[in-house]
């Protein structure tokens, strides 16, 4: 065998074999990026002649900004529980055999559940006169969860659904590892919250940490859940923008491209803040 | 998608603070954080009329499904199962390439490509949807096609790391072996690779099918409301009052067809290690 990796025969087909993947990618992602900037500043207007105005985004700031804030507050609560509420269920599994085995497929068949029948289970679950509250006895001092002031139902869904990702990427990378260590560790005289705390949850961060982006940058750009449980007013980014996009005024065309930018570029920051913090705790690349 | 477990050892089983009391409740806690969201759907899709403060529904009718039986409704099982299958037959292929290709190149293109093919999971969907959306209308693409392109290349990140994780334990000796026994590349495409990658190559392809199948955004945007799909139903049925037996219908014919299809590509697979 002459074609090793790296030889010149193999990189040919190599880079042919990367185009059709790749060239999709960058023309969908570098077409809609540059459209968005030029419909922001008014240069790709839907109709008329071009106009470079910087309206749609210095026009109504405090607006951008209470989405931006709104929308930072749901992705970080719900990745709180997130992380959480998956790291126990990894242990659980880990730690229980057989009802373990039970909690684990249950969490791991809720993962093909789309996040638009989430927001609609939990909408029966958790609003008025729903299925919660219903079980508690109807009482007088049940919260507005739906349409709430907190987001709370919205919240509980991305966490119900982001828990079981983050259990089932937790699960997968220190399943193997941890049941030595933690024998190790109680060989040693290590209790349970010691083996808990200073064996699973460190070996646990570096998944937790990587699964935490993913279900932040997630959830900031997620638009069902937010708008089906959300009371309608404020609005974070994606419901902003989604109905900026959708209005009859053709205006309104560059401020839902500045509002996706915002959201856009707050993910971005959002994934190089966790890639530093990263490589500064464990040397991780 | 279910990953491996290892049985747990001895004294992991008493890794958990707390007595068998308390790690009961913490099991029961679990089990219904995860099932409760899914009790009412389930309720109410069989429900006839059900007032609060009734737990329990109290009449029973198959009148959600029923309202399912529609021309509208079937169109939209069929759209969503036309974009699933799209998006798949698009994305995994291409996922394959991609793999292939990160792992063949030298160190740092190999990285660019990688990078290339996680880049969409940074951007959310509806700000992608939004900008290319003009470019779609200037090139008059049909709203389908342009929603399998970019469900397509929404979902490349995920067939891309399926073909990347089993390619990383893809043992090149059995082509190898193969070659020197006088196969054919093709022959060796069909008899080794194929059957060593069938896995990773149907977990991909799950994946990209969900991500068509139960796709609202991008749907919404770029259909325009042209392209009616199961969850365009499901959005509208769920942000109106009243509409709860629907709803509830809607989800279990939105969640249940994956989920056999799930059962029917793990179980066999598992059957097979116990053997």
């Amino acid at each position: 065998m002459s074609r090793g990796p790296g030889s010149p025969a193999t990189t040919g087909r190599s880079v042919l074999f990367a185009l059709p993947a790749v060239l999709p990618v960058l023309a969908v992602l570098g077409v809609s990026l540059t459209a968005a900037v030029l419909q922001s500043l008014g240069l790709m207007p839907f109709i008329g002649p071009p106009d470079l105005s910087f309206e749609a985004w210095t026009g109504n700031t405090g607006e951008l900004f209470r989405a931006t804030g709104l929308s930072l507050y749901i992705a970080a609560t719900a990745t709180v529980f997130s992380v959480c509420i998956g790291f126990l269920i990894a242990a659980y599994v880990l730690a229980m055999p057989r009802m373990g085995r039970i909690v684990a497929a249950l969490s791991a068949a809720t993962i093909p559940i789309p996040h638009v029948i989430g927001a609609g289970a939990i909408g029966l679950l958790l609003s008025d006169s729903g299925f919660l509250e219903r079980l508690l006895g109807m009482p007088d001092a049940f919260p507005v969860l739906v349409g709430g002031p907190w987001w709370i139902a919205a919240i509980t869904e991305y966490a119900w659904k982001e828990s079981a990702f983050v259990a089932l990427v937790v699960l997968g990378s220190i399943a193997r590892s941890v049941g030595e260590l933690c024998d190790a560790a109680a060989t040693l005289g290590a209790t349970a919250t010691q083996r808990i705390l200073r064996v699973v949850l460190p070996l646990a961060m570096p998944s937790l940490a990587v699964s935490a982006v993913i279900v932040f940058v997630y959830t900031l750009g997620s638009y069902e859940a937010v708008w089906l449980l959300g009371p309608t007013s404020p609005e974070p980014l994606p419901v902003r923008a989604v109905r900026l996009f959708g209005s009859v005024d053709l205006a309104a065309r560059p401020q839902a491209m500045a509002t996706a930018l915002v959201s856009v570029a707050v993910g971005a920051a959002a994934i190089l803040a966790g890639i530093l913090v990263l490589r500064r705790v464990r040397g991780f690349r | 998608m279910i990953p491996t477990l290892q049985p747990a050892s001895a004294s992991m089983r008493r890794t958990l603070p707390g007595g068998t009391p308390m790690r009961m409740v913490l099991g029961l806690l679990l089990v219904g954080w995860i099932l409760l969201p899914l009790v009412p759907v389930l309720l109410w899709s069989v429900a006839g009329s059900w007032f609060a403060p009734a737990v329990l529904p109290s009449s029973y009718s198959l009148q959600g499904f029923s309202a399912l039986a529609t021309a509208d409704a079937a169109r939209a099982a069929a759209s969503s199962l036309c974009l699933g299958a799209g998006v798949a037959v698009t994305a995994t292929p291409l996922g394959y390439l991609g793999a292939i290709a990160a792992r063949e190149l030298p160190a740092l293109p190999g990285r660019v490509v990688e990078l290339v093919l996680l880049a969409p999971l940074a951007i959310p969907p509806f700000a992608l949807v939004m900008g290319v959306n003009v470019a779609l209308l200037r090139l008059s693409t049909p709203p389908f096609a342009g929603v399998v392109l970019v469900l397509a290349v929404t979902a490349l990140p995920y067939t891309a790391f399926m073909f990347r994780s089993a390619l990383a334990t893809y043992d090149h000796r059995f082509e190898e072996v193969a070659r020197s026994l006088g196969a054919t590349t093709s022959q060796t495409a069909r008899h080794v690779r194929l059957p060593l990658l069938a896995g990773a190559t149907a977990r991909a392809f799950f994946l990209a099918f969900l991500v068509g199948w139960g796709d609202y955004i991008t749907t919404l945007l770029i259909g325009g409301g042209q392209l009616l799909t199961l969850p365009m139903l499901l959005g509208s049925a769920a942000s109106a009052t009243g509409n709860e037996q629907l709803t509830a219908a809607l989800s279990l014919a939105i969640i249940v067809p994956p989920l056999v299809l799930l059962a029917a590509l793990t179980l066999p697979a598992s059957r097979n290690r116990r053997k």
